[in-house]
């Protein structure tokens, strides 16, 4: 699996569907999905804990990855972040959990171990609701198309860069 | 305030990115342990609604969304609670081989992360894997070695890793071929290797002297080592089948947790898990399994939960090995589910977590509609336990400061680890607004 999409870009949402506006990594990946994959771009979803992104990316040359945000901000309001060469804000990278992995800890542990791909962008939308429950905030499910449009053009930038380059 | 009679509060978020759903609360007052209180977010109350009018079939589906690490329990639970109310028992053949498999690559999932990424830098002296894997890169490539190999397990016997979509009431939608099994024989060889050099490792780890009381309770099954069903024991003489467990075990809503602590009725607090497991039916392991525990100076139990890893350890080697043992006979069942037709009924599942006994019962109806669901985690049945932990450490180690203090208790709650909530995977992100 890792040799047939060696150097290619993966695009993969993360979130439980189960979760309100955790839902929104996954509802973006589900939208531009058709339009990647036409381009080579291979998409995947993350429901499981995020070490399971360490198999998801291997082997690729860039990986996009496209989550939702808890920090006090207004909902809807869409990230960035580049962790090609530096790590996400420390808030991320919390290493106190007594049970699973976060996805800053994912991308540090595969920097640590030589398993990151050479680009790694980060997309996130604030999140208003994370209790149980089906279906997203208004605010969240408003700016979906633009988290996929801006998630998707950054993946199709990068697989374009690794086919020339 | 007088001296002597000082005040200290301590608290951790314990999950850094789900605030406040897992979080811990200590008090000390001069030199008595006032208080001490475990928070912990249960997403399984809302899926016993959700459940709620949908049909017998989807119970698998739905439960396994509950924790992202161990789905293959949440529907084998499921599963066998909807099979004994509709009387159908599938307790041996291709079948339970196809149920013990995918129950082992999720065990040897959940152990590798929390043997090698969770645990193991608690003793090496590291914040989290992040940083003990710049000087101990072997330690975690070898958890992602052996994750892998949980992964194939699930992915081929479940349909895919995450949130396996092959298992369904009576069987599974398709059975994998002899041929896809058997390859994952020379895998499943090397992960065993790997399993019994990390007992050898994780036996020679510095643990604390501590010994814990805790009343043990798990599946005993006359077949082997528990995992997929059995009565249900403990080591203070219950001996009980699943549809009693009502009788024996009751669960109450304490304020300052979303979830219900469960308790022995009569004598209180009880541990389920590896510990709980092991101490109970360490003489079930397969051959190769007791060995390692013999060898890693284990007893016939354990009672040092700062030890759980190497008994994690232990029990990995039986995972592999019981893996294998499956892959090599395993035969192509002559349907891949048998027929289960609904009726009115109550039926009752309980089956080995990872982390412990988990309880699942449903009332369905003639046609199969969920009436009412009920999922007992283990985590809410460790609680009660872990909290007790929490007093004993803090009364041991009063006079350390706050910060170590609170790493010792962050280790105590992580021997046991507890799903405190593993259903969200949102950032938490702190936004400088300076």
């Amino acid at each position: 699996m890792a040799e047939a999409r060696a150097r290619a870009t993966v695009v993969i949402g993360v979130g439980n569907s189960l979760r309100h506006d955790d839902a929104a990594g996954l509802e973006a990946v589900r939208r531009l999905r058709t339009r990647a994959e036409r381009a080579g771009v291979v998409v995947c979803e993350q429901q499981g804990e995020c070490l399971g992104l360490l198999a998801q990316w291997e082997g690729a040359g860039a990986v996009v990855l496209i989550d939702a945000i808890h920090s006090g901000r207004a909902p809807g309001t869409i990230d960035r972040l580049d962790a090609s060469a530096m790590a996400l804000p420390a808030e991320l990278v919390g290493s106190s959990s007594t049970h699973a992995v976060g996805i800053g800890e994912a991308i540090e542990l595969a920097r640590a171990l030589d398993r990151l791909p050479a680009r790694v962008v980060v997309f996130g939308v604030e999140g208003r609701c994370f209790s149980a429950g089906e279906g997203l905030s208004e605010q969240v499910r408003a700016a979906i198309p633009a988290l996929a449009d801006a998630a998707g053009e950054e993946a199709l930038r990068l697989a374009g860069r690794s086919a020339t380059g | 305030m007088s001296e002597g009679r000082q005040r200290r509060v301590i608290r951790t978020d314990l999950l850094a990115r789900v605030e406040g759903e897992g979080a811990m609360y200590v008090r000390i007052d001069g030199r008595e342990v006032a208080e001490v209180k475990l928070r912990i977010y249960e997403p399984p109350r809302f899926f016993e609604a959700f459940l709620r009018g949908r049909a017998f079939t989807e119970a698998p589906d739905i439960t396994a969304r509950i924790c992202g690490i161990c789905p293959i329990a949440y529907q084998m639970s499921a599963v066998r609670a909807m099979e004994d109310a509709c009387g159908v028992a599938i307790d041996d053949g291709p079948l339970r081989d196809l149920r013990r498999l995918i129950y082992c690559g999720e065990w040897i999932e959940s152990h590798s992360l929390h043997v090698y990424m969770l645990h193991a830098p608690d003793f090496l002296g590291y914040a989290g894997a992040v940083e003990m894997a710049r000087d101990h890169r072997e330690i975690v490539e070898q958890g992602l070695q052996m994750k892998k190999i949980g992964n194939a397990l699930m992915a081929l016997v479940g349909g895919r890793e995450v949130h396996p979509i092959n298992v369904r009431v009576g069987g599974f939608y398709r059975a994998p071929t002899v041929a896809q099994l058997r390859s994952l024989r020379e895998p499943l060889l090397r992960a065993r290797e790997t399993a019994l050099a990390t007992v050898r490792w994780t036996a020679q780890l510095p643990f604390p002297e501590v010994e814990r009381a805790p009343e043990l309770v798990a599946l005993a099954d006359p077949g082997g080592y528990p995992i997929d069903l059995g009565r249900i024991v403990s080591d203070a003489g219950l001996d009980i089948a699943a549809p009693e467990f009502d009788e024996h075990f009751i669960e109450e809503h304490v304020e300052h947790s979303n979830a219900l602590h469960a308790r022995i009725r009569e004598r209180g607090s009880y541990l389920t898990g590896p510990l709980a497991r092991y101490g109970l039916c360490s003489a079930q392991l397969r051959p190769l399994a007791g060995e390692a525990a013999r060898e890693a100076g284990l007893g016939p139990v354990c009672r040092n939960p700062f030890q759980s890893i190497v008994v994690r350890a232990v029990e990995l080697v039986q995972a592999c090995d019981e893996a294998l043992a499956i892959v090599e006979r395993y035969e192509l069942p002559d349907a891949p589910a048998v027929e289960v037709i609904p009726r009115r009924a109550t039926g009752h599942g309980v089956t080995e977590a990872p982390r412990g006994m988990l309880y699942h019962r449903y009332e369905i109806d003639d046609d199969g509609t969920i009436l009412d669901a009920r999922i007992v985690p283990p985590t809410s049945q460790n609680q009660l336990a872990i909290e007790e932990d929490l007093r004993a450490v803090v009364e041991r180690e009063l006079d350390l400061a706050d910060d170590e203090l609170s790493l010792r208790l962050e280790q105590a709650i992580r021997n046991h680890d507890p799903c405190i909530s593993c259903a969200t995977h949102f950032l938490k992100l702190t936004v400088d607004r300076g």
